[in-house]
């Protein structure tokens, strides 16, 4: 029996992003890149998701949302960093109000913004390779 | 507090139609209005002494400066005398109480109180009237805000909108940064106007370095500021009939969106232009692979458009929802497409003088409706195709004329640049000394149009937010900082 994962419903928050990676998420979810024939979806509700996906560095006003819908998410469960911002090392990292990213994220999805090819391939990957860590 | 002498001069320019570019605070307790002449792109600032923490209020007279001084309070703990409603802004229950980031000297983060970050609202009181709040999470992909409604039944009564969850403090962080420091931290200001923020901070540098732009490097900046336009236009059209669940229009218009990403990515290297103006340069694209790329777009434009123009039923969808009075417009400063649809006709491009060739009419619609801002847009966007196409036909013919001479790296001085972004008037006012910030103020053209928004979506039914929220379509990065 297989551990991998087939499909990953994807839950957003954005954590002070410049709209850069939203945009990019948009477009995954639009004709061209069509993310939904690959099993990945961003999904309404933390309930319905297997993953949080947050982008930007984390601003202090947002850090207790990103970890109640984390909180809201079932196990197990995938914590992702998208955009530079949210992976630590992006441009905003030492603004007072900036928790300089994702803390502890299970995958890192670099880029300013992430291209949206490399993502379908990152998460094509990562969904082959591995389980949902509980 | 109305009759002071500083709300005199300042209401003066008002009624004499006077732009305001910013309301600047400065950490030597000094507070800055700018005012811009929109017949002759000629500035006036005024100032005002803090004394004892304190200074006279404008909001009382002047309704459009209401979140400055609010944001002034917070960052500086300058307490705007008269300010009829001085409930945080940007500052949250978990700041500690004496840390005002922009007067403190440290800028290192705080130890941030154990507390929720909610600050408090403004509601409804009576019988039948039902609170709906929403954010700062949403249920789709879309920035961070917190939006508390009063409702009765399904009518909204009030909204109070609850920005700045993505204050990162990006002001305080560049004070003391250098002129090469600088660039990539404006380029990520906002995605959605990265151009005009690169632009404004080139204008700068080069302002105080007595930096004379040749034309070439005007046209090129026009190329990419319009290419910006047309980028941020598409996609926020993208998003107005997917607010009443038009998806052919929706996904058709992601697709031509797509199309000029992957455009601006071989020419620029970069799908949203990050990176592509600095202090005495820009990205010389090809203006030839640009012209390509214009007419490979127009056919896919063109029956976009005729598309959501014939389709009355889209058309019926948006007319008389939402309407911005055109009296609102000017109390509140709006700027950009939400302002020229309600019938003020102001677009800073007019009075930056290396446009002044182009020849640009602004569109202007007086309904003030959700469907007069979508015609707005369709007609800037057919603007800006043009301008970026006469650019490009004067780079061919004319281009590379790049003389000029060099920037001074350790310019001094104080100066306030601005451009039309595609959401409006974008300023900023800069303090440099020996070529290091001291200052960084942003006046996105987002900020004016918030409140306009909440005070325009009263009156209209909660269903209606989204679509009339699309066709404002404010960004919250530059907004919040």
């Amino acid at each position: 029996m297989t551990k991998t994962q087939r499909s990953l419903q994807i839950r957003h928050v954005d954590g002070g992003s410049c709209n850069g990676c939203e945009q990019e998420l948009a477009a995954l979810t639009g004709p061209d890149y069509d993310m939904q024939q690959f099993g990945l979806d961003i999904v309404a509700s933390p309930r319905h998701a297997d993953a949080l996906l947050a982008t930007g560095p984390v601003t202090d006003t947002m850090a207790t949302a990103v970890e109640r819908v984390w909180d809201a998410v079932a196990a197990p469960k995938l914590r992702i960093a998208f955009g530079d911002c949210a992976a630590g090392c992006g441009v905003f990292q030492h603004a007072y109000a900036s928790h300089g990213g994702l803390d502890d994220p299970d995958l890192v999805i670099p880029g300013c913004p992430p291209d949206p090819k490399a993502v379908i391939q990152v998460l094509r990957q990562w969904l082959k390779a591995n389980a949902l860590p509980s | 507090m109305n009759n002071t002498p500083w709300s005199q001069a300042n209401q003066a320019l008002k009624e004499s139609h006077y732009e305001l570019l910013c309301l600047t605070a400065t950490a030597d307790d000094t507070i800055t209005a700018t005012w811009l002449n929109p017949a002759d792109g000629s500035q006036q600032s005024l100032n005002v002494p803090v004394i004892d923490q304190h200074f006279p209020s404008l909001t009382p007279t002047l309704l459009e400066v209401a979140w400055d001084e609010r944001e002034i309070h917070d960052l500086f703990g300058y307490l705007p005398e008269g300010h009829p409603d001085l409930r945080p802004l940007v500052r949250t229950p978990r700041w500690p109480e004496r840390f005002f980031p922009l007067k403190n000297a440290s800028v290192d983060p705080p130890p941030w109180r154990a507390l929720e970050p909610d600050n408090p609202a403004v509601t409804v009181q009576g019988e039948g009237v039902t609170i709906m709040k929403v954010g700062p999470s949403h249920a789709g992909i879309i920035e961070s805000g917190h939006f508390i409604f009063s409702l009765i039944g399904e009518n909204v009564l009030h909204l109070d909108a609850h920005l700045f969850q993505n204050h990162r403090g990006v002001e305080a962080q560049l004070e003391g940064l250098t002129v090469s420091e600088v660039a990539p931290l404006i380029s990520r200001l906002c995605a959605a106007d990265t151009v005009s923020h690169q632009t404004n901070w080139a204008l700068a540098v080069e302002s105080l370095s007595d930096f004379e732009a040749s034309q070439t490097l005007e046209w090129r900046r026009i190329v990419l500021l319009e290419s910006e336009r047309i980028l941020s236009h598409l996609n926020d059209l993208a998003q107005i009939p997917a607010g009443v669940g038009f998806q052919v229009a929706h996904q058709r218009a992601l697709a031509i969106k797509e199309y000029w990403q992957r455009g601006l990515l071989l020419i620029y290297g970069h799908r949203f232009l990050f990176d592509t103006v600095k202090p005495g340069w820009a990205h010389p694209g090809s203006a030839e692979d640009m012209i390509a790329l214009l007419d490979a777009m127009a056919p896919k434009w063109k029956a976009w458009r005729a598309l959501v123009e014939g389709h009355h039923g889209f058309q019926d969808r948006m007319e008389g929802v939402g309407i911005v009075q055109p009296i609102d417009a000017v109390h509140f400063g709006a700027q950009g497409v939400a302002a020229r649809a309600a019938g003020k006709a102001f677009d800073a491009r007019t009075v930056l003088p290396w446009y002044r060739s182009f020849d640009l009419q602004p569109s202007i619609s007086l309904a003030g409706d959700v469907k007069a801002r979508f015609s707005v847009r369709l007609n800037e966007l057919d603007e800006s195709f043009r301008l970026v196409e006469q650019a490009c036909t004067l780079l061919r013919q004319k281009g590379n004329l790049l003389a000029g001479n060099d920037l001074t790296q350790g310019a001094s001085g104080r100066v306030i640049t601005f451009t039309e972004s595609p959401h409006g008037l974008n300023v900023h006012d800069v303090v440099l000394n020996a070529g290091h910030v001291t200052r960084y103020h942003v006046r996105a053209g987002t900020y004016r149009n918030w409140p306009l928004l909440a005070k325009t979506v009263a009156g209209n039914t909660v269903a209606d937010f989204p679509l009339i929220n699309k066709s404002f379509e404010l960004c919250y990065s530059c907004n919040d900082r």
